[in-house]
């Protein structure tokens, strides 16, 4: 199925279904679910250390392994590509919610979300491919790169750790998840229902799946797309014309509100708020001036909420 | 049978949301909390495309071209409300912004 791209530019066949001797016993399925959720307990980020959280990760990895086998097993799908880059994307994901440090985590995800964009290839969505790494490892995850630096905490100390190495003391809510039995079990509940629909209940999509494939005449005259990309951008732009526009404004009302939200307030120097009050005892916002000389520093008035804190001078 | 099915990328996108989840869930550092946001993501979009592919289609493609939209509106101002966060009271633990318990 994975060959030489058609003529038409849209991949080969389409993706079939598994037949139905594709059965996975769910008995079978949710004491996986079970053994993934206690190793995913024991690995996740918490009191216990060391050696514990390496048997957490030997047994979420041993769970992963029978269950990939029995997919093979049951299910086919001898292609090594998709092999490896679930693998990574998986173990990747993994690491994203059990490293303790935030930074780490942001760079597994990128790892993950480059696995993704190969299976996004495999399925002959190679526009989607290079659109989510440009997006997603290229700008949002370089915005979560600087938001965990700009946010950085106290510096945190070292500390002579069991046997004299010396290792950076986590924050508290770094080092200690909330709550991992709970969430890992309605999880991995959730995961099995999923998993024991997706393998024993999906038949009744087969007799569905021999539709025709989307006619390639929908365009009268002139310009036939070929290639995938060419379509897709044919289909975008004249099917969801209007779609696009609104993604669009959404993308642009997004960046002004995360201008105004993120912005800092300036002390104007001499008074505590921009409140002044007039002769006639009402209060009036006055003008507030830059603090810093700075032309495009943006002026804030002041809260009279006391509840509110005061920004940390910086 | 020795072909890829639809299932196989089904699960992949079910673990990868599971995952998200159960991140989003556990974790206590405000950033991580979105980074598992877009992780569902992730999960969500290899669904969609492995159901526009199944059907022959480009409305999944197109389905998760809105999906990115969302998600980097999302992480914009999410990331821009962590930051507002982060400057009123100097951590980024969500647990510090208990009292907003209803």
């Amino acid at each position: 199925m994975l060959g030489l791209p058609a003529s038409s530019g849209f991949g080969a066949n389409p993706l079939p279904l598994a037949q139905s001797a594709s059965y996975i016993p769910p008995a079978l399925l949710f004491v996986l679910a079970v053994v993934a959720a206690i190793g995913l307990i024991l690995l996740l980020p918490g009191r216990m250390e060391g050696p514990l959280r390496k048997i957490g990760a030997i047994v979420l990895l041993a769970a992963g392994l029978v269950f990939a086998a029995l997919v093979a097993k049951t299910a086919g799908g001898m292609d090594v590509y998709f092999w490896v880059f679930a693998a990574i994307a998986v173990l990747g994901a993994v690491r994203v919610i059990t490293h303790s440090k935030p930074v780490y985590s942001a760079l597994y995800f990128v790892l993950t979300v480059m696995a993704t964009a190969g299976l996004f290839v495999l399925m002959w969505a190679e526009f989607m491919a290079a659109a989510l790494i440009l997006i997603y490892a290229g700008a949002i995850l370089v915005t979560y790169v600087f938001v965990i630096m700009l946010a950085a905490e106290a510096q945190p100390e070292t500390v002579a750790g069991p046997g004299g190495a010396m290792h950076e003391q986590l924050a508290e809510h770094d080092a200690i998840s909330r709550e991992p039995i709970i969430a890992s079990a309605v999880g991995f509940a959730l995961l099995g229902i999923i998993l024991f629909v997706i393998f024993d209940k999906a038949t009744p999509l087969q007799q569905r799946a021999d539709v025709a494939p989307t006619p390639a005449t929908t365009q009268p005259t002139g310009f036939v797309p070929r290639g995938g990309t060419q379509q897709l951008g044919n289909y975008l732009f004249n099917k969801q014309l209007i779609n696009l526009e609104l993604a669009g404004l959404i993308l642009t009302v997004a960046m002004v509100g995360a201008i105004v939200i993120a912005r800092k307030r300036v002390v104007i120097p001499g008074r505590d708020t921009a409140r002044e009050t007039t002769a006639a005892g009402e209060t009036v916002l006055g003008p507030a001036t830059p603090v810093d000389d700075n032309p495009h520093s943006i002026p804030v008035y002041g809260t009279d909420n006391p509840r509110q804190k005061e920004y940390p001078e910086t | 049978m020795t072909q890829l099915a639809l299932q196989h990328y089904l699960a992949v996108g079910a673990i990868m949301f599971v995952i998200g989840m159960i991140g989003f869930m556990t974790r206590r550092n405000l950033i991580v909390i979105f980074l598992c946001t877009e992780l569902m993501f992730q999960g969500v979009a290899i669904n969609l495309i492995a159901f526009g592919r199944f059907w022959h289609g480009l409305e999944g493609q197109a389905f998760v071209i809105f999906v990115l939209v969302i998600a980097a509106a999302e992480a914009s101002l999410a990331l821009g409300l962590v930051v507002l966060l982060f400057r009123q009271k100097n951590t980024l633990d969500a647990d510090a912004w208990r009292e907003l318990k209803g």
